[in-house]
């Protein structure tokens, strides 16, 4: 007899086990996969989300893959995938096709120029005012550093683009005249390893590249380069807070809003997002989320307000 | 009928099957591109795409004038190099060379034809490029200030650095039709030649190059077709700008493949930009099929004028 209650307590022990740890894992709604697909700037943090969803669900699966903002867009407005991952402002075409974008990262994009530059010692002193990059990428006013920098250099300019569409492109378009990428004017390159390989060598060559590219792992700037300071509020001086030579300034000023060359990163979600990708982008707001994106450390995070914000929109 | 005539039928009447679905292909693919394509031809003349150079998608301006003429720069540039470098490798490699000196070389070159495009294009960027920017350029624009010399762009980035890249792409394939095409001279010929005294290069020069003629266009050609295609190398080292012409060797240059290969992630939304794209792919085609027809059509009748 004892046996038996024995035997039947722990049955019921194990039975209310299982249904424990099925609420807790929730309805039959955790099954299933999230695809994504799109930004290379998003894609490392997309990743490691990935991961950290899976682990909380271990029944979802999370595919991404990579391709450029423009393939997330085109992905995600086709179907094919639930989330298209986008470095760059939706398109009116794109939100027209039914595509709702949800704000979920952001980084900047900052002017380089190579260390050996013949005015560098002016560009760091005085930084540039947007007037000048637009004079060298938009109308083609400028074309040697005397002009924009001062000093007596009579060397010449050598402009550097991006040649594939990027978001980097159309956010340094956007910040320089309100353009798009195609009306930069420069030499392009192929992706943002090529543009710096490209100014790095080239003593009198200026680009642009995204944040997750521009530091090294202990948050310096690559050897070789300088990021030039952008002179926002056009006193002929680079001040203290327009100077980004670290990581940790440059974060500051995207976060303080000071830095004036920021993109923001998009999910593109078709129609009425599911309940699991629903799930997947509450995720990637939580603090976990959060802090997530800071360990990769390729994008950056919304700040708590702006988190909320998004979630509440979601909801 | 018996089993084995059965058997054989039927074998007979798949693989023709297995041919029609080869060729269909081809033929699926120029529809396609042509009905994507043809949205924009409703729109825009083909002499305002064509021949404008302007390349504003969001304006609604898709003028294809910069991509077509800087793929025949590039494609001009290639083979104007190629052409010496690999015709004089052929003829040394039949003519001249030692019988175990041609079984090493051959499958050498041959190796080079095998190699993925991106590390055409990866060297390019670290050999070429500096070359051109730090030696070549600052020399020419000094001494040469003329066409097609003439030019501002310092940077290495050029129509010339992606015509050297893609003449090394090429040449493993003109180097191998070319060889082909010499050994199908009869060596009675040249036997005849050197009776009379000639010396080897006259008897190379004046005889077996005179029979090989045609042969060496066709596989000039076919280079040609190769080198109309090439994306990756050339997106790598060419500078693709979307502003003015190029009108050095030295300017940069854009052509249709990078093109292709640059812009088509965007294609979904802007209206009308996937049919310009494609209609970039289509003509990009019909240039690829008409040379490689011409190439192909030298070569049927050499071999027909032999039997």
């Amino acid at each position: 007899m004892k046996q038996l209650i024995a035997r039947l307590f722990g049955t019921v022990l194990i039975i209310a086990l299982f249904g424990v740890h099925y609420l807790l894992a929730g309805s039959e709604e955790m099954k299933g996969t999230i695809t994504l697909s799109g930004a290379w700037a998003i894609y490392p943090t997309a990743v490691a989300w990935g991961e950290g969803f899976q682990k909380k669900y271990p029944d979802v699966k999370v595919d991404i893959s990579a391709g450029g903002a423009g393939k997330g867009a085109a992905d995600a407005i086709a179907g094919l995938v639930d989330i298209g991952m986008v470095s760059r402002e939706p398109d009116p075409a794109e939100i027209n096709k039914g595509i709702v974008p949800i704000y979920i990262l952001h980084d900047a994009v900052f002017p380089i120029i190579n260390a050996k530059n013949p005015a560098r010692v002016e560009l760091l002193r005085k930084g540039l005012k947007k007037e000048a990059f637009t004079g060298l990428y938009i109308t083609g006013n400028y074309s040697s550093w005397d002009q924009i920098a001062g000093g007596a250099k009579k060397k010449s300019v050598h402009v550097y683009t991006r040649s594939d569409s990027c978001g980097a492109s159309a956010a340094w378009a956007k910040y320089v005249d309100n353009k798009k990428q195609e009306d930069l004017k420069g030499v392009g390159v192929y992706g943002d390893p090529g543009l710096i390989a490209a100014v790095k060598r080239d003593p009198l060559g200026i680009g642009y590249t995204n944040f997750s590219y521009i530091f090294t792992r202990e948050g310096t700037v690559l050897e070789g380069l300088i990021i030039v300071p952008i002179d926002v509020n056009e006193n002929n001086i680079a001040d203290a807070n327009e100077v980004n030579d670290n990581r940790e300034k440059a974060i500051n000023a995207i976060n303080k809003g000071t830095y004036p060359a920021t993109r923001k990163n998009y999910f593109f979600v078709k129609g009425k997002p599911s309940q699991l990708v629903k799930l997947f982008i509450e995720y990637a707001f939580s603090e976990e989320g959060t802090r997530i994106v800071e360990e990769v450390g390729t994008s950056l995070p919304l700040t708590k307000p702006e988190r909320e914000k998004m979630l509440q929109s979601l909801r | 009928m018996n089993r084995r005539r059965f058997k054989d039928l039927i074998v007979q009447r798949i693989m023709f099957i297995l041919c029609c679905f080869v060729i269909s292909i081809l033929f699926f693919i120029v529809m396609g591109l042509f009905y994507k394509a043809s949205p924009i031809l409703a729109i825009h003349s083909l002499r305002d795409l064509l021949f404008s150079s302007t390349w504003h998608p969001s304006k609604g301006n898709f003028g294809l004038g910069l991509f077509i003429v800087s793929t025949l720069w590039v494609t001009a540039i290639a083979i104007v190099i190629a052409i010496p470098l690999s015709l004089l490798t052929a003829i040394y490699l039949t003519e001249y060379a030692p019988k175990r000196m041609r079984e090493v070389l051959k499958p050498l070159i041959d190796l080079l034809a095998g190699i993925s495009p991106v590390i055409y294009g990866v060297w390019g960027i670290i050999a070429i490029v500096p070359l051109i920017s730090d030696y070549v350029m600052p020399f020419f624009s000094e001494r040469l200030t003329f066409f097609p010399f003439l030019s501002d762009n310092y940077t290495g980035y050029s129509a010339l650095a992606g015509g050297i890249v893609l003449s090394v792409m090429v040449f493993p394939i003109i180097i191998s039709v070319i060889h082909e095409v010499l050994e199908t001279v009869p060596f009675e010929i040249r036997e005849a030649s050197l009776a009379l005294g000639a010396t080897k290069w006259e008897t190379t020069r004046r005889v077996v190059l005179k029979k090989a003629r045609p042969g060496i266009v066709a596989a000039f050609i076919l280079g040609l077709t190769r080198a109309f295609g090439e994306t990756m190398a050339v997106l790598m080292v060419a500078g693709c700008s979307l502003h003015g012409f190029p009108k050095s060797v030295f300017d940069t240059a854009y052509p249709l493949p990078a093109l292709i290969a640059n812009t088509y992630g965007e294609m979904m939304s802007i209206p009308l930009y996937d049919s310009a794209v494609l209609l970039a792919a289509f003509i990009l085609l019909l240039m690829t099929t008409l040379f490689n027809m011409v190439a192909w059509g030298i070569l049927l009748h050499i071999e027909r004028k032999e039997r």
